[in-house]
């Protein structure tokens, strides 16, 4: 009886779940490229209206591309004070000053903490681990009256300094990541009588280096697209990011609109990180998938 | 052996005060910008300090009592603890969003072609939130923005203190949708197909199978987000100060802290009112702890 049945209802059946299936494939297909569409609009719109003249961009009547392109907005970016140039080298500065030696000391205090021994090691970790309960807003104003009060507010500095001393994100990642190398490795050097230092050098350094290409793609957006602490500290000073530099034309736009101008700035400000993001994007999902930190 | 003893505790001493040595800096570092930061942030929350008056008088708990009672500060107060709330909606709503991304591309028709829209979803994530917001004030603008062009209105969305919480979360939402479809992946990737399978005999449709198998197994991951994004969103600025350029209805707690604190000088008040929005995401923290530590044991 039941394998008769089946025999009976089993050619419609795959049929119509064949059908089903290229019903579904088409919804599941007309979806993606919705939502797909949805999310390079508005960077095609970016692009677009910064060739723009400025009054074509605030006309009542709709235009998708520029009636004639033109590259005033990107040569007005130059006359900005600082110039969009400066501001690009600003970034990079911190981003020069901060990361090789921020990843470095965190690097090594990873590894202190995941393979030496350490006397209250847990406490020392959960320590460090703690402020990052502690948002910026809140810690922002008495450093700020500290950098002031030192002169140095308008300059890079309280961007770089605190960097230096590691980031603690960045750390429970490495610790986490060094759990999974062999201590072989270490003993064998003990046992030739290099010093830690040399161990950490020579033996952990380059056997971190997936992590540490992970993070530091991370550390490296997250200070190119940083925003709250540079406009605090920058602001009005030729020292600006590109992204306090951006907000700041968006500010004196107020008075007589410029889309152009501004799209413009956000383009130019937006194409390095898309290319890293591009030649990395392995390591994006990888260190996403490992720890789910984002900023 | 008993000199070979005493030079292995020899050894132990000097590998234990290197690793004082290597996590010094770290440390340090958290000590001077983390823990002395509070205490002042305490201390100076307990003053009238004026910066641009260089006046400093002990007030006790007088700045906590006017952030909550006293008119001139607390409607501003309110306002942005209210305005933060009413925009962690977007939370749930850009996590449904993403969720749905994930199932779209675990889906068979995707499967050659999934990786590719990996990539382009998570690209706002990647781009700048100024660089966002400036796109998405342009596209809002209620005269020539295209939005309205679109939708053939004319919405003020900027003046009216709803809307533009609403602008808002739509813009998050489509700058957020990535990252959380990258982690529900992840999620998903983690679950064994023996469960898969062991539906696909029983004869599971793909809805059921999502919402038996997928859903449930992937709760630490959907918590995570939520948290993760209360505590984001606990923290918006630039949404407040770039995209509503300061516009009442879109004032959050930390432009509170940066109107009063670093705007008007007004130190101490400003620091009262970091010191409640640290105490929130303290909370909030430490639920996550709590609850994430009970789903490990049960696992």
């Amino acid at each position: 009886m039941s394998p008769l049945s089946q025999a009976l209802t089993k050619k419609p059946s795959d049929k119509s779940s064949k059908a089903g299936r290229i019903i579904r494939g088409t919804i599941v297909w007309i979806l993606v490229l919705f939502v797909a569409f949805i999310t390079v609009f508005p960077y095609l719109w970016m692009l677009l209206t910064s060739f723009k003249e400025r009054l074509e961009a605030m006309s009542i009547d709709f235009t998708l591309f520029p009636e004639v392109f033109v590259f005033d907005s990107y040569k007005a970016l130059s006359d900005q004070d600082p110039s969009l140039i400066r501001a690009f080298f600003n970034t990079a500065l911190i981003e020069v000053a901060v990361i090789p030696i921020g990843t470095f000391v965190t690097a090594l205090a990873a590894f202190a903490f995941a393979k030496m021994r350490l006397p209250h090691k847990h406490f020392w970790l959960l320590f460090l681990m703690s402020g990052m309960m502690v948002p910026y807003a809140a810690l922002m104003l008495p450093q700020y009256r500290v950098f002031s009060e030192i002169g140095w507010v308008g300059t890079p500095w309280p961007l770089i300094i605190p960097g230096l001393f590691g980031n603690v994100s960045m750390l429970f990642f490495f610790v986490q990541y060094l759990k999974s190398i062999p201590t072989s490795l270490i003993e064998a050097g003990r046992v030739d009588g290099a010093s830690w230092f040399r161990i950490f050098l020579k033996i952990m350094l380059p056997s971190m280096f997936p992590a540490i290409a992970a993070q530091v793609v991370f550390w490296f957006l997250g200070i190119w697209n940083d925003y709250f602490a540079p406009s605090i500290y920058l602001s009005g000073s030729s020292w600006l990011t590109l992204q306090a530099l951006l907000a700041q034309i968006n500010d004196n736009m107020q008075r007589m609109p410029d889309y152009p101008l501004v799209m413009a700035g956000a383009v130019l400000s937006s194409i390095p990180i898309i290319v890293i993001y591009i030649a990395c994007q392995r390591y994006f999902v990888q260190s996403l998938a490992l720890t789910g930190m984002k900023d | 052996m008993n000199s070979s003893h005493v030079k292995k505790t020899d050894l132990h001493k000097s590998e234990r005060n290197m690793a004082r040595l290597f996590i010094a800096l770290p440390v340090i570092g958290f000590c001077i910008f983390t823990l002395v930061t509070l205490v002042f942030v305490f201390v100076f929350s307990l003053m009238d300090y004026n910066v641009y008056r260089e006046e400093y008088s002990f007030i006790g708990f007088q700045n906590f009592t006017d952030l909550f009672s006293n008119e001139i500060y607390s409607d501003a107060f309110f306002r942005a603890i209210g305005n933060t709330m009413f925009m962690l909606l977007g939370v749930p709503v850009g996590m449904v969003v993403g969720l749905g991304l994930s199932a779209l591309l675990q889906a068979k028709a995707m499967r050659k072609c999934s990786k590719v829209f990996q990539v382009l979803f998570y690209l706002p994530a990647v781009t700048s939130a100024v660089a966002i917001n400036l796109v998405f004030r342009y596209l809002f603008n209620p005269s020539y923005g295209l939005i309205n062009k679109m939708l053939g209105t004319e919405i003020l969305w900027f003046s009216n203190e709803w809307l533009i919480k609403i602008a808002i979360m739509i813009k998050n939402t489509w700058a957020g949708m990535g990252g959380t479809m990258i982690l529900c992946l992840a999620g998903m990737l983690s679950i064994p197909s023996s469960y898969y399978e062991a539906a696909d005999i029983d004869g599971a449709k793909p809805g059921r199978k999502f919402f038996s198998i997928t859903l449930p197994l992937i709760t630490p991951t959907l918590f995570y987000m939520l948290i993760t994004g209360i505590i984001g969103g606990l923290q918006s600025y630039a949404d407040a100060q770039v995209f509503a350029n300061g516009a009442s209805g879109a004032q959050t707690i930390v432009y509170f802290i940066w109107q009063y604190g670093i705007n008007q000088g007004k130190q101490g008040l400003a620091s009262a009112g970091s010191l409640v929005l640290a105490v929130f995401i303290m909370i909030v923290t430490f639920i996550q702890f709590k609850i994430s530590n009970k789903w490990v044991y049960e696992a």
